[in-house]
């Protein structure tokens, strides 16, 4: 609260135009007569107050908004670039992981890509990363790292966000029974077959039986009805079988609670609270500036600040989030 | 040599063998009615007699599987020369319940000796020797055995498989081919074309009139008759340069008419074809071949050749002459003269997948199992009391995690896992790993049977510490001072003396390895961790002959349960074409672990080593570079070894090399050495494994360092009550009629130790008893119930309880059903189980209410700035 009362006082007319114009005096005003501040004490003073206020939540909001499905989006595109070319040169050099374990014999680090899913009745491709944790799905779909990679004998898990960072599942809850999908992984490339769309009540499909079966489970969240787009509050599950999957490799015995189905990840936070503080300091710093320079100069050297902070400081909350929104 | 090459050579050899040899008028008949017929001991009719010698047929030892024939052979010349006989012992160490791939030991003494051997024996290629001993597998029961036999089960020649057509079909000039000069030749014989009806001859076998043919067809168990005249012709399993070797095999017999062959039989998984399987008896035939008889008068030099290739030795680029070729194995002389082994297969591992056998429980676990596993599984599904017990084979953590969430029933481990407070063992079997070797003796003089190897040996072949060969040598870091190859390396030469040292490969420079997770690669790096000398090697201090470690190996951490490819030098001056084209890092080809410890022992079944340094295509698109496998290597220059159980070292024969226990002390892999090692571990607590650490078998001189102890480990508390009846069932039954020693259903095979009420086993049987007891009974305090522990959630030992995952809560079995085809066509599920319901009210709300927020704050401001304008304020 307190930083929106120091952003309406720091950022005066930072969200109205007109006030950034009139404070320019080389300018002339649009208005015939220049405007006065509201008296002190009376209703147009309080109405002014609850309008800035508005309109700092508004701003808030909308820059959520912006950063969840639009910004969020851009970011999971070149995350996307960046690991398939990483991806890709380590399928080359067949240095890909095969399981928990990478190349050298350390565990996997969460975040790297393991694998390459391919749907082409929805035209999704994304890199796998390893690791479901809120923070890993941003870059791409995750995968549960205590089941077998996508493509290995016995029962892999990949976990996608369905509404914001780009939203690479959100179209999963569309496939049906005899879609085809595939799997690339270092250890080569595996056909899938949808056997069906599952939520709660619907009954778990059996692995397959055979030294080759394998069951795929994507997980995003969904729901249906009104704005179903961004409403994001059941998981959904999608199995996949195959009867040609390839040996598997280690697993990690346990993975923290935060990457879980529908999981959050408060590991965040301490950076969160640092990254508040510095946004604090920075409205300050501008409302401080504002009194010795112009408003334009003072605005130029500002906003990219801000905007870095903005998303930093919301790239923290978005860890806040159920991993599968 | 291409195909079309060697026919156009057997052809012309055939031509050439028989040119300027009259035609002979036949007398007699082709199949076998003797006009000098004896009773011999058992009954039968035999159409020779050597003083002293009589034919018996099923000689069998009450206390293993073996059997045993005597067969007298005698040889008829026309030219004068004095017939020849001699009294043929043959032997073999198994017959009944074979299982696919389960070799026979075929030993045999009184035969002519081998000359021209060849070092490929199997297929076509063992064609090339004069008087081999021909093994092959035929369907049906030889009258020899059983003169009862119906003539639709009866073995003919048309019943035997081969692998190329080369050994069905035979051409010459009109009448002198050389089944036409035998003595008991008929009419029928000396045809155009003798062995098929010719109306059966397809048009691409090219028949013409200028030669006379012998063809004799494959009749497949499936009642179609392969003609088996063109590669055409033949049935679908006989395939050249293909993953298995040919089966049949012409075996060399040494210059004192001994000789001792591994047979490799195959089940009807394999040859569809040949079809033997539980239900259709198959015979071993051994035919001796000891010349084609002439008859009295007829001189000619092919008909009474005695061989020109040199005896004993390898073969120097000549052909055999006809008259001792194995290519007429089907003449009347030499089918006459074959010892036929009977033989019975048990059933196949897939007899327990059928729905009748009921719905399986998987068990998942260690591959030590997997041996048993083929035998013990068909008594659990053939027996109406018992559940259909399945085994997985999977790394021993996978198949903890399965158990723990409640995927499997149980899992096969050989070592104490983590988190298993709730978790009991039982002792199931004692068996281990070993390193099994395909090693000959130089100079043709057999195989090596014994190899002693100690830990710093293992640690350089794992390490790649070997150069494999000059190049590498002078290229790679660090190994300038090692020997090239194992065979090289003077601490070998000194515990194995005799050996070859002359020549090196790559293929002697690492050890087969597996590549994969397992507890076995834990036991084999505790036990080079365990050994003072091994381990220094490792730091980087030289052994006393100056080799040291390859220097991306020095202070490697051990123990392991996975062996780290960690060399990545690439060889920039390679001639490797594929390496010049795309670079790899070179020592992991030679290494070329696998996935499984089968695998291995394949590779050791048909001494093809693993190594991929080789390269075939051209670089083009059609015919791209590709790193391809090293060819087998030939009998009598063998020199491989991998890590195999002792399970599959003994189900295909494979040879197991002593190690080193206290310095000084090799131990066999046998029973003594399992039984010592066994008596060192030391009770773990409450139903947890035994310790049998490495430091014990270092202080001991009769342990084997290679034991493992795998153990059935089970919940005591969460699983639903059938299946802990199941597990419960299972220890009692693995841990009592499971540990007979034996061949059949339900049997321990060799390989294992029985575990045994008395002895040294005792404590584990009763350990296992007692583990029995308490996983029946469930009544272990019960843990923190997590979503995890229920059916259908994914493996997951940690999960926070305000997170459920799918499926929570349910009380059914949390068993997997099996793909049992759905004949409504709905999938198949997991019994009962269904998926959990969650919902995040953050996740569902947090987009619509941030929008809404936002639009209604936005028409807020907008609309009391336009009241605060219109009243002139700011």
């Amino acid at each position: 609260m307190s930083l929106a009362t120091l952003a309406r006082r720091g950022s005066h007319g930072a969200t109205s135009p007109e006030r950034t114009d009139s404070d320019v005096p080389a300018k002339p005003s649009k208005a015939a007569t220049p405007r006065q501040d509201a008296p002190p004490g009376g209703l147009a003073e309080r109405l002014s107050l609850a309008s800035s206020a508005c309109a700092v939540l508004a701003l808030v909001c909308g820059w959520m908004l912006l950063q969840l499905l639009v910004l969020g989006g851009l970011s999971h595109t070149r995350d996307q670039t960046l690991l398939y070319s990483k991806f890709r040169s380590e399928l080359a050099q067949a240095t890909a992981p095969t399981g928990e374990l990478d190349y050298n014999g350390n565990p996997v680090q969460p975040g790297a890509p393991v694998a390459l899913l391919t749907i082409p009745a929805i035209g999704l491709q994304q890199v796998v990363v390893d690791g479901t944790a809120s923070g890993d799905l941003t870059a791409g779909p995750g995968h549960l790292r205590d089941t077998p990679l996508p493509g290995q004998a016995g029962w892999s898990w990949v976990f996608g966000r369905g509404s914001i960072d780009g939203a690479p599942f959100h179209k999963i809850a569309d496939l049906a029974k005899g879609d085809t999908a595939s799997v690339r992984t270092g250890q080569g490339l595996v056909d899938y077959t949808v056997v069906d769309v599952r939520r709660a009540g619907d009954p778990v499909p059996a692995l397959p039986a055979g030294s080759g079966g394998g069951l795929l489970t994507l997980v995003t969240a969904d729901s249906r009805g009104f704005l179903s787009a961004l409403r994001a509050s059941a998981p959904v599950y999608v199995d996949l079988t195959t009867d040609k999957a390839l040996t598997d490799g280690p697993v990690a015995g346990a993975v923290p609670s935060s990457e879980l189905v529908m999981a959050r990840d408060t590991s965040g936070l301490p950076i969160l609270t640092l990254l508040l503080a510095l946004l604090t300091g920075l409205v300050l710093a501008i409302t401080a500036a504002r009194r010795h320079f112009r408003a334009a100069l003072v605005w130029l050297v500002s906003t990219p600040v801000v905007i870095a902070l903005a998303w930093a400081a919301t790239d923290q909350v978005t860890r806040l989030l159920p991993n599968l929104m | 040599m291409t195909r079309p090459v060697r026919a156009a050579l057997l052809a012309a050899l055939a031509v050439a063998m028989s040119i300027a040899v009259p035609s002979f008028a036949p007398i007699g008949a082709y199949a076998s009615t003797s006009h000098h017929a004896q009773p011999t001991k058992v009954g039968r009719s035999a159409r020779v007699s050597v003083p002293g010698c009589t034919a018996e047929y099923g000689v069998t030892s009450r206390d293993s599987d073996s059997w045993s024939a005597t067969e007298p052979v005698e040889r008829t010349f026309g030219d004068g020369t004095p017939d020849t006989t001699s009294c043929i012992h043959l032997e073999v160490n198994k017959h009944t319940n074979l299982q696919d791939h389960e070799r026979i030991d075929v030993t045999w003494s009184g035969a002519h000796p081998t000359a021209g051997r060849a070092l490929n024996p199997f297929g076509e290629t063992g064609l090339e020797q004069e008087y081999p001993v021909l093994l092959m597998q035929c369907r049906g029961i030889d009258p020899k055995d059983d003169p009862k036999v119906s003539a639709k089960q009866e073995v003919t020649p048309d019943t035997c498989w081969t692998n190329t057509y080369f050994e069905r079909t035979a051409s010459a000039d009109p009448g002198l081919g050389i089944w036409q000069q035998e003595a008991d030749a008929t009419d029928a014989d000396t045809a155009h074309i003798s062995g098929i009806d010719p109306a059966k001859i397809p048009d691409e076998c090219n028949v013409t009139s200028t030669f006379d043919y012998h063809i004799t067809p494959f009749q497949a168990a499936n009642g179609t008759l392969y003609p088996g005249c063109s590669s055409q012709s033949m049935p679908p399993e006989a395939t050249v340069n293909s993953v298995s070797i040919p089966q049949e095999a012409s075996a060399f017999t040494n210059l004192h008419g001994d000789g001792q062959f591994e047979f490799d039989p195959r089940t009807n998984l394999d040859n569809a074809s040949l079809g033997c399987s539980s239900t259709v008896p198959c015979t071993l035939e051994a035919i001796p071949i000891d010349g084609i008889n002439c008859a009295p008068g007829n001189a000619s030099q092919a008909c009474n050749a005695t061989g020109q290739l040199p005896a004993g030795q390898v073969n120097p680029g000549s052909a055999p002459q006809d008259a001792v070729a194995p290519a007429f194995w089907w003449s009347a002389s030499n089918w006459e003269r074959r010892i036929p082994v009977p033989l019975t297969f048990a059933p196949p591992p897939g007899v327990c997948q059928a729905a009748s056998a009921g719905k399986p429980v998987p068990f998942y676990g260690s591959e030590l199992l997997s041996q048993a596993a083929l035998q013990w599984t068909p008594a659990y599904c053939q027996n109406k009391k018992r559940f259909n017990w399945q085994d997985n084979i999977i790394p021993d953590q996978a198949a903890v995690a399965l158990m723990t969430n409640g995927s499997a029933a149980s899992a096969e481990v050989s070592s104490r896992q983590a988190n298993d407070d709730d978790i009991d063992y039982a002792p199931t079997a004692v068996t281990g790993w070993g390193i099994g070797f395909d090693i000959d003796k130089p100079g043709n003089a057999g195989q090596q049977l014994t190899i002693n190897l100690d830990a710093r040996l293992l640690a350089k072949l794992l390490t790649e510490s070997y150069p494999g060969s000059v190049a590498v040598e002078q290229a790679h870091p660090g190994f300038s001072h090692n020997p090239l190859s194992l065979n090289l390396d003077p601490e070998f030469e000194k515990l194995n003396p005799g050996l070859d040292t002359a020549h090196w490969s790559e293929n002697a420079a690492a050890l087969m390895n597996l590549s994969t997770s397992s507890g076995v690669i834990t036991q084999l790096t505790s036990y080079i961790a365990a050994d003072p000398s091994a381990m220094a090697f490792l730091h980087g201090q030289p052994d006393h002959w100056g080799m040291r470690v390859n220097p991306f190996y020095k202070n490697v951490k051990l123990p392991v349960s996975t062996w780290p490819l960690l060399d990545t030098w690439v060889d920039k001056t390679t001639n490797n074409p594929c390496l010049q084209a795309a670079p790899t890092a070179y020592m992991p080809l030679i290494a070329s672990p696998v996935s499984s410890l089968r695998l291995v022992a394949t590779a050791l079944l048909y001494s093809w080593p693993l190594v991929t340094t080789g390269c075939t295509g051209n670089g083009t698109t059609t015919s791209p570079f590709q790193l391809s496998r090293a060819a087998p290597e030939g009998l009598g220059n063998r020199f491989i070894l991998g890590l195999i159980t002792l399970g599959d070292a003994k189900r295909y024969d494979l040879t197991v090399a002593n190690l080193q226990a206290s310095p000084g002390h090799y131990v066999a892999a046998d029973d003594a050495g399992l039984s010592a090692a066994v008596k060192l571990a030391k009770p773990g607590p409450k139903l947890k494994p035994f310790e049998l650490s490495q430091k014990a078998i270092r202080k001991s001189k009769t342990a084997y360092p290679g034991t493992s102890i795998v153990y059935t480990a089970a919940k005591t508390s969460g699983l639903p009550k059938a299946t802990a009846a199941d597990v419960a069932q299972f220890i009692k039954v693995s841990s009592t009629e499971g540990q007979v020693a034996g061949r059949g259903n339900g049997e321990l095979p060799d390989g294992y130790l029985p575990i045994t009420k008395s002895g040294p086993t005792r404590r584990l049987f009763a350990q296992s008893q007692k583990a029995a007891a308490a996983i029946a009974a469930q009544k272990a305090s019960p843990q923190q119930a997590s979503p995890g522990s229920s059916a259908g959630a994914p493996p997951s030992s940690s999960t926070g309880p305000d997170i459920p995952l799918p499926s929570a809560g349910t009380t059914t079995p949390p068993v997997p059903s099996p793909e049992i085809a759905p004949t409504d066509g709905s999938s198949p599920t997991q019994s009962g189980t269904v998926t959990a319901a969650l919902s995040s009210p953050v996740g569902g709300s947090l987009l619509p209410v941030l929008l809404l927020l936002g639009i209604a704050a936005g028409a807020v401001t907008g609309g009391s700035r336009y009241w605060l304008r219109k009243q002139g304020l700011k």
